[in-house]
């Protein structure tokens, strides 16, 4: 659906994407990663014509973005990341101006107007301002905002920026009904848990790089990022945990009476109690750490993705 | 305590340059053009001679004689015309004054009768008029006023002392030129110079403070207002609608002159009401000539649009365009007439007001309203509102690409 190729934008000395590829496929959510000025949002401008790229090119459904801009226009919808709707039209006043905008025919955009707002959850509100919204509210019409034209391609840059954590899940529930759709979905945050929850593919991106991109397991292995279980017990001698790796066989690390295991916790996490209980080891501490982005983006730049 | 609070607060001030700016530049700039629109500039620099159109039909030695003393004043610069053309000048705003001498000057003076002249002027342009007279009034009765005593003298001489010595007479003309006899101040006794204002006082044409007012006042609101409609721009790009009208199929110049239609039409609807109002409460003949208020009020609105369009498209932020536009439109007014009227400020004043959007827009509706000008006359004023706003418009478009798109 989108192939980007070489892609380099630098504003004055600073140079904010540096030739980047990447491939997004068609009905998929594809997950932007990375800290704030990583350079997402200047590759999510560039990809929907607002700002032109030093180098490289853009292809979204087949057109070449430089050559058919009014067309790819017709083929995006974009979420910005601010709320940009006019506080003193009501839902429907705003909707109904962004629609017009696409040349939406009156009717066919009435009709759209209502189906969204129900997908949303607004309907009942449609006809109060704007302003009287809460965020959570605000930041679904500014989603809504973006589909009046029917496009293929939905980006939304953090749109779950300052929302409480119920307006969060609602938004979550709305892009995997647009997703449910057709709709392909580029999405970028920074939140690891968004991601994880929602994008079957992930670009990593820090200091104007694609350090990584995958499906998680891809990326896990890529990192080299393990599950663990981390098991505390009252006390472990040398023969309990040479007795351990011998039943377990795998990979044990040693801490004074903790110990760090390498493991799929689904598959192994009996096996590891019994084997304890069978060495009369009591267990005092169990906790399973997965390898979530977190670890892997940690692994991957070597530092904190709120950093 | 309090110290600490006023070395904060004056702290934070001096840190807002444009506040700054606002406080000490304004003042100073304000004071600047009042102080040269009402003359009180320091040094005696001369101001430019005022330029008096003649128009001599008697065309004998001494009209031509009187005329020469004129020229040869520094105050004022004759310029010969035919008497229709001249009266049309002035008429139109071209010249203050028309001076005419008619068939019978020369015989008037001879048989010491009231002279046949007469100054056609145009009443609003009351301070040169007015300095004009007090020059003409005292050379016309220097000249023509000696002329008419001798001529009247010689007369009565011939008539009763015609034995006179001949020297005698020549030493009492010789006292009168050196003024020993002091006739000097009632050399004007019986001579008037007639004063018509070419512009008829008619009660179907508008009071000249009254269109003063209304036009001097309606084109500098409009000027704010227009600035703070265009701010809208400045607004949307802070809130980000206007990078949400970007991902659209517009172009950059559709948001614009899409802002700019808006302008226009609340530059239009402001000015109806402006003159309605004017109309229902003052009596401003606002129905004298509706054709050439209609395309006035577009040509004014259009300019006045684009010139607040190009004031947001210079500006980088709502805060920026504050002080810009208050400074700008503030200074535009005072020079353009806005504040204060034209008629009143020296001559060069006068001339740089042609720099401002005020003054042609002020002039335009004083042709209409007050000199009663046909369209065909008052179309050039308009085409330097629609060549303001072209040029305007054109800046602004690539001022506004440079600013404004500079979104991220």
């Amino acid at each position: 659906m989108i192939q980007v190729n070489n892609l380099s934008k630098s504003f004055d000395d600073i140079k904010a994407v540096k030739d980047i590829s990447f491939t997004i496929n068609r009905g998929e959510v594809f997950g932007f990663l990375g800290p704030n000025g990583a350079g997402k949002s200047t590759t999510l401008n560039m990809m929907s014509t607002i700002v032109n790229g030093d180098n490289g090119t853009i292809f979204i459904d087949g057109y070449d973005l430089s050559n058919h801009q009014n067309v790819c226009k017709q083929l995006i919808g974009v979420v910005p990341q601010e709320i940009s709707l006019y506080d003193e039209f009501t839902a429907y006043q705003n909707l109904q101006f962004w629609g017009s905008l696409y040349k939406v025919p009156k009717t066919e955009l009435k009709n759209k107007i209502s189906e969204i707002l129900k997908l949303i959850g607004l309907y009942d509100r449609k006809d109060d301002l704007i302003k009287t919204y809460s965020g959570g509210m605000k930041r679904r019409i500014n989603i809504a905002s973006a589909l009046l034209h029917n496009p293929k391609v939905l980006f939304m840059d953090e749109p779950t920026v300052g929302v409480d954590p119920q307006s969060r899940n609602r938004i979550f529930e709305i892009v995997e009904a647009l997703n449910k759709q057709g709709i392909t979905i580029v999405y970028t945050t920074h939140y690891m848990e968004e991601v994880e929850r929602l994008c079957n593919r992930i670009a990593i991106i820090d200091d104007g790089k694609i350090i990584a991109q995958g499906t998680k397991s891809e990326l896990q292995k890529q990192s080299g990022v393990k599950e663990m279980v981390e098991i505390c017990f009252k006390q472990i001698s040398e023969k309990q945990l040479d007795g351990l790796r011998e039943n377990l066989k795998l990979n044990i690390i040693k801490n004074e009476n903790c110990l760090a295991i390498e493991c799929d916790a689904n598959k192994e996490l009996s096996k590891i109690i019994t084997a304890s209980n069978s060495l009369d080891l009591e267990i005092v501490d169990l906790e399973l750490k997965k390898a979530n982005l977190e670890a892997v983006f940690l692994n991957l730049t070597g530092k904190q993705l709120r950093d | 305590m309090i110290l600490t609070i006023l070395k904060k607060d004056l702290k934070l001030y001096f840190s807002d340059k444009k506040g700054v700016l606002l406080t000490f530049l304004m003042p100073i700039l304000l004071i600047t053009l009042f102080a040269f629109a009402f003359g009180g500039t320091k040094g005696t620099s001369k101001s430019k001679p005022i330029e008096l159109l003649v128009a001599d039909i008697d065309n004998t030695s001494d009209s031509k004689s009187v005329l020469a003393n004129l020229d040869s004043l520094s105050g004022i610069t004759l310029i010969p015309k035919e008497v229709n053309e001249a009266s049309d000048l002035v008429l139109k705003g071209k010249y203050v004054a028309v001076l005419i001498f008619d068939k019978g000057f020369q015989d008037s003076i001879i048989a010491g009768k009231s002279l046949p002249m007469e100054l056609k002027y145009d009443a609003a342009r009351e301070i040169e008029m007015g300095m004009l007279q007090g020059v003409l009034m005292q050379e016309l009765m220097g000249a023509v006023g000696k002329k008419m005593i001798k001529s009247r003298m010689t007369s009565y001489f011939d008539t009763n002392y015609s034995a006179m010595n001949p020297a005698i007479r020549t030493k009492i003309f010789d006292d009168m030129d050196s003024d020993k006899v002091g006739v000097g101040s009632s050399m004007n006794s019986g001579m008037d110079l007639k004063m018509t204002s070419v512009i008829k006082e008619d009660s179907k044409k508008g009071n000249l403070g009254l269109i003063q007012a209304v036009a001097g006042t309606a084109i500098m609101m409009l000027l704010f207002s227009i600035a703070a409609i265009g701010g809208g721009l400045l607004d949307e790009k802070e809130a980000g609608t206007l990078k949400r009208l970007l991902y659209s199929p517009l172009k950059p110049t559709d948001i614009l002159f899409g802002k700019m239609a808006t302008a226009i039409i609340i530059s239009i609807l402001q000015l109806v009401v402006m003159f309605v109002y004017s109309w229902v409460v003052f009596d401003l003949p606002i129905f004298i000539d509706i054709p050439s208020l209609i395309l006035m009020i577009l040509a004014t609105a259009f300019a006045v649009s684009s010139f607040g369009m190009f004031l947001v498209a210079i500006a980088k932020s709502r805060q920026q365009l504050q002080g810009l536009s208050t400074i700008i439109i503030m200074m535009m007014s005072a020079i353009g007439g806005s504040m204060i009227p034209l008629f009143i400020m020296p001559v060069f004043m006068q001339k740089i007001a042609v720099v401002s959007v005020n003054y042609w827009g002020i002039q335009g509706f004083y042709d209409i309203f007050w000199r009663g000008l046909p369209l065909v006359d008052i179309l050039p004023k308009m085409g330097v509102l629609i060549f303001i706003g072209l040029t305007m418009s054109l800046i602004s478009m690539r001022l506004f690409k440079k600013n404004l798109l500079r979104l991220v």
